[in-house]
């Protein structure tokens, strides 16, 4: 990719979105937190970065909209260097930052007007643009009121539309839903899926399985900076193997191994299901979790085991790179459900 | 309606901006939260009104004999001004570096970062914006001082020029404010840091008293603070004559004995202060942003 001239780069349609050939960073203090990573994501693609707190998805992401420098490597955005025609870079991307990024004191349409002024949106076109956008992300009637009192998930929805004011090609959304509540969560999906629908390439990164499969054609996961495994939701998941259903019983070790070996000999799972001995009971994996669940609970009454509980859940990051990595992760479980603010349109 | 795929080229075509555009941008968004905060605008002008109004009221007397030692007749009101002008230019300055402190930590520093607006233009637009509170501070204190009786020697043109002092004087503590921004990212470290310095500074320098009549260890101190270059250019264009004791300079004639020295190193600390954070504002925006 690095040899691809310049001049050619922003006008070819067949040129990648992004990039990446062996890219390294090193922060001063010695931190190795992106170590070669070789990635190319075609135009028009929803791409996931998914990895725990800590995995270098941050740094990446910085990293390909020019805040960060790559100690290696080459990086092309659109066809431009990210070193040598930084400014065409960041014409020509959208990002979100992990963190909200609006002015407290200006109103939703004010820092609209300001994304617009720094993106240079033609002065004719500013006041459509804006009002389209504060439509779309359902601030139309707040739009004059100052942001320091809106709620997460507007503040979220604010952002997000802050960093399309200039309709860019590429968008890059560091974990754009982290801690919203479902409803604001699901409202930024879709909006995000009518971006992509209309051809604009999604950069993304999450902790959240849910959300990468939710959105993304293609993910990478990402770990201590490297890249671990990469494919669509659907191979990812079948990496893992299916669901989960877990089945707490009552007794001790011996019950727990007594009730795996049920799970194991029955004939309700593949053959290849994963069945796990746990804290308090056993976890089996399989694509039959759900449909062949309620049939292993009839069979370990039978065998005279009680049953104290049971629950079938789908994978989550840590079940992906239990499955990949054969180790746990730290995971930080702020799953989406429970956390933050309310949304939808009240204040906070 | 939502963003429409856009090819690299049409998207790079730039529309609206230029580098005065970035700054008008920027300076207008400053000016928008300015106004939206009244209060640090009130706030920044009571201590220099308060110490306006008790210094002539309490040391008047003094300190009428101690500035009037040339026999010449100005009263301490018309001494001191110049000082208080200076004193809110300092105070102004101060604050610069908490606006960038709250743009780091509301993200909309990262935000700048990542568009395409010229960076330099970014800073030279809030800073412009700063120079206009301080001027309109400024000129509030002349009228001040002009209501309690001093006098401006050299009448609109002289207040003017006051007002230019000022807000070059400005430049060096509001570069300071915000390296010390940069350095802490901490609001109340950068305020503190401004603080402290601020009353120590006016207070060693000619602002209350002339130099003849202060400690000899200050009038050393005195001669290396640039409050000392801020209040005598200030006062020189009061008075209408020269004033400059820390270097003695005749090649000008009257005022511009006091104004081309105090400008040149007024101008110098400007570059040398504005170099220092120009040089930490890239450092901060270019490496670690974390």
């Amino acid at each position: 990719m690095s040899d691809r001239p310049t001049s050619d780069g922003p006008s070819d349609a067949s040129r990648p979105a992004i990039a990446m050939d062996g890219v390294e960073l090193t922060y001063a203090d010695g931190t190795a937190a992106v170590r070669g990573i070789d990635l190319t994501v075609p135009t028009g693609e929803c791409f996931g970065f998914l990895g725990p707190n800590g995995a270098g998805k941050t740094t990446t992401i910085k990293t390909l909209v020019t805040l960060l420098r790559p100690t290696a490597g080459a990086i092309r955005i659109n066809g431009f260097d990210v070193e040598r025609e930084g400014r065409a870079v960041r014409e020509t991307v959208g990002y979100m930052s992990q963190e909200t990024s609006i002015d407290p004191e200006l109103t939703a349409r004010e820092n609209l007007r300001f994304a617009c002024d720094a993106y240079g949106v033609p002065r004719r076109e500013r006041a459509d643009r804006i009002d389209e956008l504060l439509d779309l992300v359902d601030l139309a009637a707040v739009a004059d009121k100052r942001t320091d009192d809106f709620s997460g998930g507007m503040k979220k929805r604010l952002d997000a539309a802050t960093a399309l004011v200039h309709r860019p090609p590429l968008v890059f959304l560091d974990e754009p839903t982290t801690g919203l509540d479902p409803k604001a969560r699901n409202r930024l999906w879709e909006y995000f899926r009518s971006i992509n629908d209309r051809g604009t390439t999604i950069f993304l990164t999450t902790q959240y399985l849910e959300e990468a499969d939710a959105l993304c054609d293609r993910l990478a996961v990402i770990l201590d900076g490297e890249i671990v495994s990469e494919g669509s939701p659907a191979e990812l998941k079948r990496e893992v193997g299916g669901e989960i259903l877990e089945v707490s019983v009552a007794g001790e070790a011996a019950t727990r191994e007594g009730a795996a070996d049920i799970a194991r000999a029955v004939d309700l799972f593949e053959a290849d299901a994963a069945v796990d001995v746990t804290d308090d009971g056993i976890a089996v994996t399989s694509e039959r979790a759900r449909s062949n669940g309620t049939d292993l609970l009839v069979a370990l009454r039978d065998a005279d085991i009680q049953v104290t509980g049971f629950n079938v859940r789908a994978p989550t990051l840590d079940d992906v790179f239990l499955a990949i990595t054969g180790e746990h992760v730290d995971v930080e479980v702020a799953e989406p459900e429970g956390a933050l603010t309310a949304d939808g349109g009240e204040r906070a | 309606m939502t963003p429409e795929p856009t090819d690299g080229t049409a998207s790079r075509s730039r529309s609206g901006n230029s580098f005065p555009g970035d700054v008008w941008v920027n300076f207008v968004r400053w000016n928008i939260k300015a106004v939206r905060n009244p209060f640090v605008l009130v706030v920044s002008l009571v201590q220099p009104i308060i110490f306006l109004i008790l210094f002539t009221q309490v040391f008047g007397q003094v300190a009428t004999g101690a500035v009037n030692q040339g026999a010449v007749d100005i009263s301490y009101e018309t001494y001191l001004v110049p000082a208080i002008c200076m004193q809110v230019a300092l105070a102004a300055a101060a604050t610069s570096g908490v606006g960038l402190v709250n743009d780091i930590e509301n993200g909309m520093f990262e935000k700048v970062l990542v568009s395409p607006m010229n960076r330099t233009a970014v800073f030279l637009g809030k800073t412009a914006a700063e120079v206009v509170r301080i001027a309109a501070q400024i000129t509030i204190i002349i009228g001040l001082g002009v209501v309690l009786g001093a006098e401006v020697a050299t009448g609109v043109v002289g207040a003017v020029g006051i007002v230019l002092v000022g807000i070059l004087f400005s430049f060096w503590f509001v570069a300071l404010s915000n390296t010390l921004a940069v350095l802490t990212r901490d609001q109340e470290s950068t305020i503190i840091g401004a603080n402290l310095l601020q009353f120590p500074l006016l207070f060693v320098s000619t602002a209350f008293l002339p130099l003849a009549v202060l400690p000899g260890w200050i009038q050393v101190v005195a001669r290396f603070n640039p409050v000392t270059y801020g209040v005598d250019a200030a006062r020189a264009i009061m008075l209408g004559r020269d004033v400059m004791t820390v270097v003695e300079v005749t090649a000008f004639g009257g005022v511009y004995d006091t104004l081309v020295p105090a400008v040149a190193v007024l101008l110098g600390l400007a570059i040398v202060f504005g170099s220092v954070a120009v040089y930490m504002l890239q450092r901060a925006s270019s490496a670690n942003v974390q």
